[in-house]
């Protein structure tokens, strides 16, 4: 620390009892935020808590005047009406959803909105040459006229930090950097911030992944409730992340997973030679001649890499809906049965819990009751004509049983932080009772404290004599879950563990290898 | 709340009662309503309304003011409506005329079968109805029709055409084609019947030739009197059926379709052959100065206006209005009685002459 | 103040809208001289404007489920001409020229619907072509012609409820009509209240529901009046009646029946409507065939008001259509919007233009005040959106099915990210 900026004031951005409302909650109440120039500061706290409200306030997305306190930036009071305003102070934001354009190149993408001009017109060589130095920078090695939705998603994280390095940032703001990356895909990230930090670029850094912080913060906020709780020096004070969750949940968590006394039954699933193509592309296979099966009261894991095929298996399973169906049997109690729709597979009793909550799992524009019921429609209604008071009563059973933190059930689930989110998703999975529950990253996004919970409800279904598969990109996790865990790779499954012999090194070694024997 | 919950009982009482004391049934003076001075039908300043269709050329527009004007200075007043939005506009605007209790509705419709329902509403809010320039259809409830004669416009047009074509080539046989109107309007068909009466006779005896064959109505209409679809129409013959024949003579039954066909044949780089037209646009006057356009006929919108206002007068008054015809016009229910006035046809021999006491037309023909 | 704001407010919010309309309608009663609240202009009100309200029927499903319908006034006019044709040439019965226009309707539809949900054309693109084909097919058929249909037919566009009964003054089926709307209302409402405490949801004070009734039953029953006290031979129109109806039928499917939410969810979010296994191909299909069925079925009315069908029957009702549609407080993105929502919408634009109308406004002038008036709404919703307030037009009819709520919160949309861009 002493290294840097040893001539003027160490604080470069100071935020003083920042308190921001929405009509009917307080989102923000007497936030207190101190950075110091040229450190990496990590921003904690559960989903709900109020970082990313804080962060808007902070880029000017809340403009000045819409909250109170003050923001004090390189030792002066900011008013920032915009992004754009806060942006020419050199404050970048990369949101959790990357604000990058699909159809456009690398280098459009970099420059969209700040293009280098000659006269009034656009001058592609000199932008060429920037984005070439500029994607050197931060270690992505693509020709910078590739269109953005043809690299994956850890390199367009990286774009979107060339971009911010291109407005000459001072502080770069990082939500949920690597919710969505893979491991490899991460660590480069977290080594580039180190890197970044090597030149005196200060990071805020908000992740729910308490190891990366742990790994390369030098200083943590916990926020909790709309309040800051507290600010820990990582080095000096000794935090690990039991440190972390204490401060998070305001307790310490005796478990990371609940106990748990597996019953397991017999085989009652079972999925044989399953092939199937990528929906687009010809020739290719999302899925290769695939065998597993769940038995009542066992939760199976599926574990791989990001793109190994796991996510495709699931759903192609769950009634077809994901690639071309070439050829397998599904068996339920030994019988065939032939499960061409998602109806059809929900009445044979799947339900499929989606990775992608808001694109694939929740009609943000439902309240948490219109979704509860809305994949079995059929049990609170009669004649078609659905029973308002079923309706009602059923999603507040659900609310109430799964401690999900809403007003009443006629909140809409737009409202909601991600775990809530997902245990509304659960509660409509329940609600279809089914056999077998198919859940895709079910913890993605969602802080410790509702991990915990919803960690319960799976164990609890498995409990009842369901079967539950469980894919995850996080091992520990799978370890801690699964009874039984498949390792996917290049979608063909390479291996199959029982709890007591998996470990993270065996799994990580079936996970990225090809199958040994046929 | 207590307070509260009184208000709103008090509120539900108040409510009631008000329905009760307005709740006198239904009054019995169904048709005119009103006692009038002496001999007269309806009091002087009563509401006369005026239903125009769309603003689609200039008499139109003109017999808006003079409308406006004439009836102002009789001392009535007067509501003159456009209906750009189609029928079902000009369904509503009578409506609301009806409720703003019009004595007299003067209708130039759209499409004159389709509004039915409304004249049925207007005779039992006892308004007498006169069609104006269009007639109306399938109703018994329409009272006088106005209107310049049409079928002697369409034979003026045909002589007209037959005339041009001779005097720039003596001797036949002419080469012509045919253009009516839109379909829907009912005129259409009437000019071009007069129009036939003449030039059949030539075509059956050789004298006259449409070398495309298209000689029904049907074939020649030009759907919402458009001259876009003149234009291409006229394209499609010219490249068709006169690239290499030349063509004498054009039946076009008003001034707009009139420059659309000569637009056309300009565009195609062929002679102007002999137009025929209606309406006395003021374009239409400068081409027959520039000898472009051969004819168009003068059906003097204001004195066609200023019959009509004479009509409402004399209704007011208790009078009935003058008639000159009262077999021709049958709308399928009933024989209309109509006023007739006679048009004129204008070619550049009396173009100077014809339109001395127009205000607008007047100063370009000197 | 705070009364109102309880009123208003609070629980029984789906007031606001209909609280414009009020006003707009005040307005033009004071301006022409108590001219726009007479029996005879409220029949007109009705008689002339149902077959748009019936088209904004159909069309809030469509823009529910995230499509719009370029095609209704072409398929409207075309059917009509068919069943005039129909009932001239080949001498059927009335009824059935109705029947055989409802199944051209449900034709007509599956082709639209066939394209839009099964080969997956965009339904903006569909309907367009529909409306080309169609208004082409009714030129064609009916030869540019208006062909006039039978005076027992008029009866659907331009007829009234029978007189029967004693001589009470009054047209007794209209008061016994108005009468059993209050009924219902009334009960209706004691029955969600009671419902809501065995539920041990909120239930609004009773003096709230006191005033709510007060006023809702007051409207009905002087409209009621209204129409009972027209002039004789008239009384509520045979149109209004067929409105009313399906705004009863359509109201209960779209926020009750199984069906209705399916349309909601493949509008609001159709990969996860397919993946709680929601049909959306059937869904998008039956809502494409419906909207066509009511065009057909307003096509019809409208040829009997005006006692022919005539070759520019339908022109612009599209836009008419879709202008309530989003005045009602529907989302262009789909999965928001109402029924009842929707038939207010309407109702202001055709109070508007039968207001300025009454005042002798040109049409121009009203053309150009119905488009400020549509920018105006909306504009007022979106800024009511976007200042996190709670969205009025949408709250208003949140008991009639679905609200546009969301506050900008943790949960930014990927769409909103992009949108703002660097």
């Amino acid at each position: 620390m002493t290294s840097l900026n040893t001539h003027s004031d160490p604080i470069i951005l100071e935020m003083r009892s920042i308190t921001k409302e929405f009509p009917g909650v307080k989102a923000l109440s007497e936030v207190n935020l101190r950075v110091k120039a040229g450190e990496i500061h990590a921003i904690c706290g559960e989903n709900g808590a109020g970082k990313s409200t804080l962060m808007k306030v902070l880029s000017g997305v809340y403009p000045f005047g819409s909250y109170d306190g003050d923001i004090v930036y390189q030792s002066e009071v900011q008013q920032f009406k915009d992004i754009r305003a806060s942006e020419h102070a050199g404050i970048v934001i990369i949101h959790q959803e990357l604000a990058l354009i699909p159809e456009l190149s690398i280098m459009e993408n970099i420059f969209l909105g700040n293009e280098p001009t000659k006269r009034g017109v656009i001058d592609w060589a000199e932008a060429r040459v920037r984005s070439t130095e500029l994607l050197a920078r931060v270690g992505l090695r693509e020709d910078p006229e590739t269109p953005i939705k043809e690299i994956g998603v850890g390199k367009q994280q990286l774009v979107e930090i060339a971009k911010a390095l291109n407005k000459s940032v001072k502080l770069l703001i990082l939500d949920e950097p690597t919710a969505a990356l893979n491991e490899s895909d991460s660590q480069h990230l977290l080594d580039l911030m180190l890197g970044l930090k090597g030149r005196g670029i200060t990071s805020i850094i908000i992740s729910h992944k308490l190891n990366e912080i742990e790994q390369i913060a030098d200083s943590i906020t916990i926020i909790r409730d709309g309040k800051s709780i507290e600010t820990l020096n990582v080095k000096a004070d000794g935090v690990d992340e039991d440190r972390i969750i204490k401060g998070m949940v305001g307790r310490t968590l005796e478990s990371r997973f609940p106990d748990h006394e597996p019953k397991i039954g017999e085989v009652f699933f079972e999925v044989k030679n399953w092939n199937v193509g990528h929906p687009q592309i010809q020739d290719r296979m999302v899925c290769k001649n695939s065998n597993f099966f769940v038995r009542r009261g066992e939760i199976v894991g599926f574990a791989g890499l990001m793109g190994a095929g796991r996510t495709e298996l699931a759903r192609s399973v769950f009634g077809r809906s994901y690639g071309r169906f070439l050829s397998g049997h599904v068996y339920l109690d030994g019988k065939e049965v032939e499960l061409k729709s998602v109806r059809q597979a929900i009445d044979a009793g799947l339900g499929y819990v989606t990775e992608d909550r808001k694109m694939l799992g929740l009609n943000l524009l439902d309240d948490i009751k219109a979704t509860t019921v809305s994949a079995n429609l059929r049990k609170v209604s009669k004649n078609n004509v659905i029973d308002a008071n079923k309706v009602f009563t059923v999603a507040e059973q659900y609310r109430k049983s799964l401690r999900t933190k809403a007003p009443s059930v006629e909140e809409g689930v737009a409202k909601l932080s991600g775990g809530n989110q997902q245990k509304v998703v659960l509660a409509k999975w329940m609600f279809t009772d089914p056999e077998l529950l198919i859940l895709d990253e079910p913890t993605r996004g969602i802080d410790v404290g509702a991990k915990y919970e919803i960690y319960g409800i799976i164990q609890e279904l498995a409990n009842q004599g369901k079967g539950v598969i469980v894919i995850s990109s996080e091992l520990p996790e799978l370890l801690g879950l699964s009874d039984r865990i498949y390792t996917i790779f290049e979608g063909a499954i390479t291996g199959v563990l029982n709890k007591d012999e998996a470990s993270q090194e065996n799994l990580m070694k079936l996970m990225t290898s090809a199958r040994k024997t046929a | 709340m207590r307070m509260i919950g009184k208000a709103g009982k008090a509120a539900a009482i108040a409510a009631i009662a008000a329905l009760a004391l307005t709740a006198c049934g239904r009054s019995d003076s169904g048709a005119t309503g009103g006692s009038t001075a002496g001999g007269e039908a309806f009091p002087k300043d009563s509401l006369i309304g005026v239903a125009l269709p769309q603003k689609t050329s200039e008499n139109w527009v003109l017999a808006e003011t003079l409308f406006n004007d004439g009836l102002t200075e009789a001392g009535f007043k007067p509501d003159v409506q456009f209906a750009n939005g189609g029928v079902s506009e000009q369904q509503n605007q009578i409506s609301a005329m009806i409720t703003k209790g019009a004595k007299v509705i003067i209708v130039g419709a759209i499409d004159g079968a389709q509004l039915g329902t409304q004249l049925q509403q207007a005779k039992e809010s006892g308004a007498t109805i006169i069609a104006y320039d269009r007639l109306l259809l399938n109703t018994p409830n329409v009272d006088y029709y106005v209107a310049y004669d049409n079928f002697k416009v369409g034979e003026l047009q045909g002589q007209a055409l037959l005339e041009g074509m001779k005097a720039k080539k003596p001797e036949g046989p002419y080469n012509i084609e045919l253009f009516a109107g839109s379909p829907d309007d009912a005129n259409a068909k009437v000019f071009f019947d007069g129009a036939m009466s003449v030039l059949k006779p030539k075509m059956d005896d050789g004298t006259l030739k449409v070398l495309s064959g298209q000689t029904s109505f049907e074939q020649a209409v030009t759907q919402g009197w458009k001259a876009e679809n003149a234009q291409k129409r006229m394209d499609t013959l010219l490249a068709g059926t006169y690239a290499s024949a030349p063509l004498d003579g054009v039946l076009s039954p008003n001034d707009t379709l009139a420059r659309a066909i000569i637009t056309s044949v300009k565009a195609a780089g062929k002679p102007i052959p002999v137009v025929t037209g209606q309406d006395s646009e003021v374009e239409s006057v400068k081409s027959i100065m520039a000898g472009e356009q051969y004819s168009t006929i003068n059906k003097d919108t204001s004195k066609l206006v200023e019959h009509t206002i004479t009509m409402v007068k004399d209704l007011q008054a208790g009078k009935t209005p003058e008639i000159n015809d009262d077999k021709s016009y049958d709308n399928t229910v009933k024989v209309v009685p109509a006023y007739l006035l006679e048009p004129v046809i204008v070619t550049q021999e009396n173009v100077k002459t014809a339109y001395v006491n127009d205000p607008v037309l007047g100063p370009l023909t000197q | 103040m705070n009364a109102l704001k309880k009123l208003f407010g609070g629980n029984t919010r789906q007031f606001g809208m209909i609280f414009a309309l009020v006003a707009l309608i005040i307005f033009f009663q004071i301006a022409t001289d108590g001219r726009t609240l007479t029996p005879g202009n409220v029949i007109n009100l009705f008689n002339g404007n149902s077959y748009i309200l019936i088209l904004a029927i159909g069309m809030v499903l469509v823009i529910i489920a995230g499509h719009i319908d370029l095609s209704v006034g072409s398929v409207a006019a075309f059917v009509g001409v068919c069943v005039a044709l129909f009932i001239r040439d080949w001498g059927i019965p009335w009824y059935l020229g109705i029947l055989m226009g409802l199944l051209l309707g449900v034709l007509i539809g599956a082709w639209q619907g066939f394209w839009t949900a099964y080969v997956g054309i965009p339904a903006f693109i569909v309907t367009l072509a529909g409306m080309l084909i169609f208004r082409g097919a009714n030129q064609f058929v009916g030869k540019s012609n208006t062909i006039p249909v039978p005076a027992d037919y008029q009866y659907i566009g331009s007829g009234y409820l029978p007189e029967i009964g004693p001589n009470t003054g009054y047209n007794n089926l209209t008061v016994l009509l108005g009468l059993a709307a209050v009924a219902f209302v009334i009960f209706s409402e004691i029955r969600s209240r009671r419902n809501a405490k065995a539920l041990g949801a909120d239930v609004p004070e009773p003096w709230v529901s006191v005033v709510k009734l007060v006023l809702i039953c007051g409207a009905i029953l002087y409209a009621t009046y209204l129409f009972a006290t027209g002039r004789p031979g008239t009384s509520f129109p045979i149109p209004g009646l067929i409105l009313a109806v399906l705004v009863i039928v359509y109201g209960f499917i779209s926020s009750r029946t199984v069906i209705g939410r399916h349309i909601y969810a493949v509008g609001g979010n159709r990969h996860a409507a397919e993946l709680s296994g929601v049909q959306s191909k059937k869904v998008n299909f039956l809502v494409m065939m419906n909207m066509s069925i009511l065009a057909g079925l307003a096509g019809m009315i409208f040829v009997g008001r005006s006692t022919a069908s005539g070759p520019f029957d339908g022109v612009g009702w599209e836009l008419d259509a879709i202008a309530a549609v989003f005045i009602g407080g529907a989302a262009v993105t789909g999965g928001v919007g109402t029924v009842i929502g929707s038939i207010v919408g309407g109702l202001v634009m055709a109070v508007l233009n039968n207001g300025l109308q009454l005042l002798g406004v040109g049409a121009d002038l009203t053309q150009i005040i119905k488009g400020l008036v549509l920018l105006i709404a909306v504009a007022f919703d979106v800024y009511n959106k976007t200042q996190g307030k709670k969205s009025i037009i949408g709250l208003m009819f949140k008991n009639f099915g679905r609200s546009s709520e969301m506050k900008p919160d943790e949960t930014t949309s990927t769409k909103e990210v992009i949108s703002r861009g660097a």
